[in-house]
Formats: structure tokens, C-alpha cells, sequence
């Protein structure tokens, strides 16, 4: 018992206990929110908001309506909650960046990312997940064309940062 | 654990007590926001402890043959699959994820796929990295939220294409039984399919 | 004979590939040692080990920095 308790603070929880974890928390989302749990249409309002900050946006979301919003919450909630995971552990720590070809890799992959996400109405979460949890065709659809980009990506990886 | 490891008790403990500010002040406005800031640190903490990793669960059978995560998202589609036809197939007003399927469904999710390989995280994989203290995720979210920016621009653009199709509601076509049946036949294919990859 | 590998600051599944090739050019009875601050890394390692039949052995030798101590006990 007491092993137990110290390894569900301590980790590493097994994969498939991560998963049921992740499956109820998931769907207690949908109960709360009445709709799925997802991470980019938020991550979208505010970055049309900051565009608009720097005149590069016409339309206006105001800021209380996004501090107002349960998205942020969501996602400020999953920052903390791995910040709260790492620190139980005694884990965290600041993780500098090391090689600046993984500075270039991050920021042209977000964007690739971030851009992907959009145009198809979600991320792995929204659209993947939640797409596929919805019995929504496109759901499945869009996990053929992510394992196809993750292949591509895979043969990028090992070409220029390996 | 190695007693060599400096302990951050104490900056756990601070930690958790401005949560619990956090959250009561929080619940004063308004408690929807308070427990949706709840369930997620639920999320990434689960995250976070159990490494789990949707990028992994894709790239993984591709570079290094190993599909311990594939098992573990295909078990979690599982669970979410049964959990949604539940919740939606027993309750009024849930807005369930039917997104409209058209050429930018299959371009988003190749450019998406590209990007959270190269970023080293999919998007809420981004966000539990930057709370362990990753800079490089840091970066990659400053990315994605221009990326993000210029996918709303150009959505319009693709939907002008005019071969967007409404989304299909599985359910809504084959009956509750049969879509149940054939996603769950469907799962344990995949699975069948990543442990024979993985013993190959 | 004992390898150390370095995988500083990378991500997955780099140190993984670099592991199978360092092992393949390795003797049977060397020892590869791997520091990782990578959690998600340093949990893909012993996984990937465990399943190659390679004793792993895991430690935490400062907040959030592991090593792992991986013996090449067969081809």
C-alpha cells in the first residue's frame, strides 16, 4: 500500500494506468464543459487576441471575455498540473535548451503545428482523440493523415537532428 | 530515492498552497472556471506522471519499433469512446466534436504530424513539457501560436475550395450498435497489429 | 569495457536510436551509461531495455537528471 501511494506521487505510473487515468479525467471533461476537452481553439483566441495587440488583427476578443473562458483554464490547468507533478517528484527543474538545432526544430514545428491544427479543427486532443471518442468519421480520417505526417516528420528527425 | 537529491518539499508545499488560493479565488467568480482549472491539472499531471505521450504513440513504431504508448492510446481511445456514447447517448445538449472532413482535414493532419515530431510534442504535450521546465517547448509554443494564427487566417481559404464535406456522425448512420461495434473491432485490430510489430 | 553516450538536452526518441547504434557496436558484457534530464526519455529507455532483454538500472542523481546503466547481454 504504502509503495503504491509512493509511486503514484513518485512515478512512473505504468502506461496503461496514465490511460485510464486520462480516459475518465477526459470524460468528466465532457460532463463539466458539455463539450470535449481541447487545447488549440483556445491557444487560437488568444493568439488572434495578441495579433491584434500588435495591429495585425482587425477583430477585437476582449481579454476578459478570453480570462472568462474555460479553454484557459484547461490549458493553464495542464501547465501547472505537470509544474505540480515534477515538483512532488522533486523533479523539476529549468531544461535549457542545449543545441541550437532544436531551437530551430521547435519553432518551425509549432508552427507547422499550430497551422496543421487549425486548418483540420483540432489538435491530437480535439481533433485525434475527442474526434475519434465523438464516433466521427473525421476523427479517424484525421489520425490516417497524422501517422502519414508523423512518418514524414519521423524522416526529417533522422536526416537532420539525429 | 537518492538522498544525494536536493528535495523540493518546500517548493512543493508553496506551490500547492497558492494553488488552493488560486482555486478558492477562482470559485468565488465563477466555480465552472475553478473546476475546469481542476480537472486540468488533473490532466497534466497524469500526463506528466505517466509520460504519456501522443507524439511517441505515433513515431515510435516508425523509428525505434516500440509501441508500449501505441497500446496505451489505442486502450485510452477505448475508454473515451465508451465514456462519450455514454454521456452523449444518455444525456441532452453535449456539442460532441463532428468536424466538417475535406481536403484540409488530410493537409492539417499532415502538417500536424510534421510539426509535433519536429516540435518535440503535440499540442497539449507542448504545454506538460513547458511545465516541467523544457525551453525547448517554450519555443515551440511561441511557434505555434503564430502557426495558429495564420491557420485561422487561411481556413476560410480552404473551406472556399467548396469540397468540404459536412462531418459524419457515425451513430447517426449505422445506429449506436453497429458504430460501438465496428470502433471497437477496429481498436483491437490496431492493437492486435502494434503488438505484433513490437514482438516482430 | 564501459560507453558513455552523450544525450544531453536531446529529445525523444534520439537517445533511443543512439543507444541501438552505440549497443550494436559494442561487446557483449559492456556497460553504456546514459544521463538524461528528459523524464519521458529516461522512461522510453528503460521500456525500450526491459523489452530488449538489457538489464537497465535507473537513478535519480540530482532533481530531475537520471542515469541509466544499460548492460549489453547479448546481441
Amino acid at each position: 500500500m504504502k509503495e503504491n501511494w509512493r509511486t503514484a506521487v513518485h512515478g512512473p505510473w505504468p502506461y496503461w494506468v496514465g490511460a485510464m487515468v486520462l480516459g475518465g479525467l477526459n470524460i468528466l471533461v465532457l460532463l463539466v464543459r458539455k463539450r470535449p476537452w481541447g487545447v488549440t481553439t483556445n491557444l487560437q483566441d488568444w493568439s488572434v487576441w495578441f495579433a491584434h495587440l500588435l495591429g495585425l488583427a482587425s477583430e477585437r476578443i476582449p481579454v476578459s471575455q478570453l480570462l472568462l473562458a474555460e479553454g484557459t483554464y484547461l490549458n493553464l490547468g495542464v501547465v501547472l498540473g505537470a509544474l505540480w507533478a515534477a515538483l512532488a517528484a522533486s523533479q523539476w527543474r529549468f531544461r535549457p535548451l542545449r543545441q541550437r538545432k532544436f531551437g530551430f526544430s521547435a519553432l518551425i514545428g509549432g508552427l507547422f503545428l499550430g497551422y496543421g491544427a487549425r486548418i483540420a479543427y483540432g489538435c491530437n486532443v480535439g481533433g485525434l482523440l475527442n474526434g475519434i471518442a465523438s464516433s466521427s468519421l473525421t476523427g479517424w480520417v484525421f489520425a490516417l493523415a497524422v501517422f502519414l505526417g508523423t512518418w514524414i516528420g519521423a524522416k526529417i528527425l533522422l536526416k537532420f537532428l539525429v | 530515492m537518492n538522498p544525494m537529491v536536493k528535495n523540493q518539499r518546500y517548493w512543493n508545499w508553496a506551490f500547492m498552497s497558492a494553488m488552493f488560493f488560486f482555486f478558492l479565488l477562482l470559485a468565488q467568480i465563477n466555480w465552472k472556471l475553478a473546476l475546469n482549472l481542476g480537472l486540468g491539472v488533473g490532466l497534466g499531471f497524469a500526463l506528466e506522471k505517466s509520460r504519456f505521450c501522443f507524439v511517441a504513440a505515433f513515431r515510435d513504431p516508425i523509428l525505434t519499433g516500440m509501441t508500449a504508448l501505441s497500446q496505451a492510446l489505442i486502450l485510452l481511445l477505448g475508454v473515451s469512446i465508451l465514456g462519450f456514447a455514454l454521456v452523449a447517448g444518455s444525456g441532452q445538449g453535449y456539442a460532441l466534436n463532428v468536424y466538417p472532413l475535406g481536403a484540409n482535414t488530410i493537409v492539417g493532419g499532415l502538417l500536424f504530424g510534421i510539426g509535433m515530431v519536429l516540435a518535440g510534442g503535440c499540442a497539449s504535450g507542448i504545454l506538460m513539457r513547458i511545465g516541467e521546465g523544457f525551453a525547448m517547448q517554450m519555443l515551440a509554443l511561441a511557434g505555434a501560436l503564430v502557426g495558429v494564427f495564420f491557420g485561422e487566417r487561411s481556413l476560410r481559404w480552404w473551406q472556399g475550395w467548396g469540397w468540404e464535406q459536412p462531418g459524419i456522425f457515425l451513430p447517426a448512420k449505422l445506429g449506436w450498435l453497429s458504430t460501438l461495434s465496428l470502433e471497437m473491432a477496429v481498436l483491437v485490430v490496431l492493437w492486435l497489429l502494434a503488438r505484433w510489430w513490437q514482438n516482430r | 569495457m564501459e560507453y558513455y553516450l552523450d544525450i544531453w538536452g536531446e529529445m525523444c526518441p534520439i537517445p533511443i536510436i543512439k543507444s541501438q547504434r552505440q549497443l550494436k557496436v559494442m561487446a557483449i558484457g559492456d556497460i553504456l551509461v546514459l544521463e538524461t534530464e528528459h523524464s519521458c526519455t529516461a522512461r522510453g529507455l528503460v521500456v525500450w531495455a526491459q523489452k530488449q532483454g538489457y538489464p537497465i538500472s535507473e537513478s535519480e542523481v540530482a532533481a530531475g537528471i537520471w542515469r541509466l546503466t544499460i548492460t549489453k547481454v547479448h546481441d
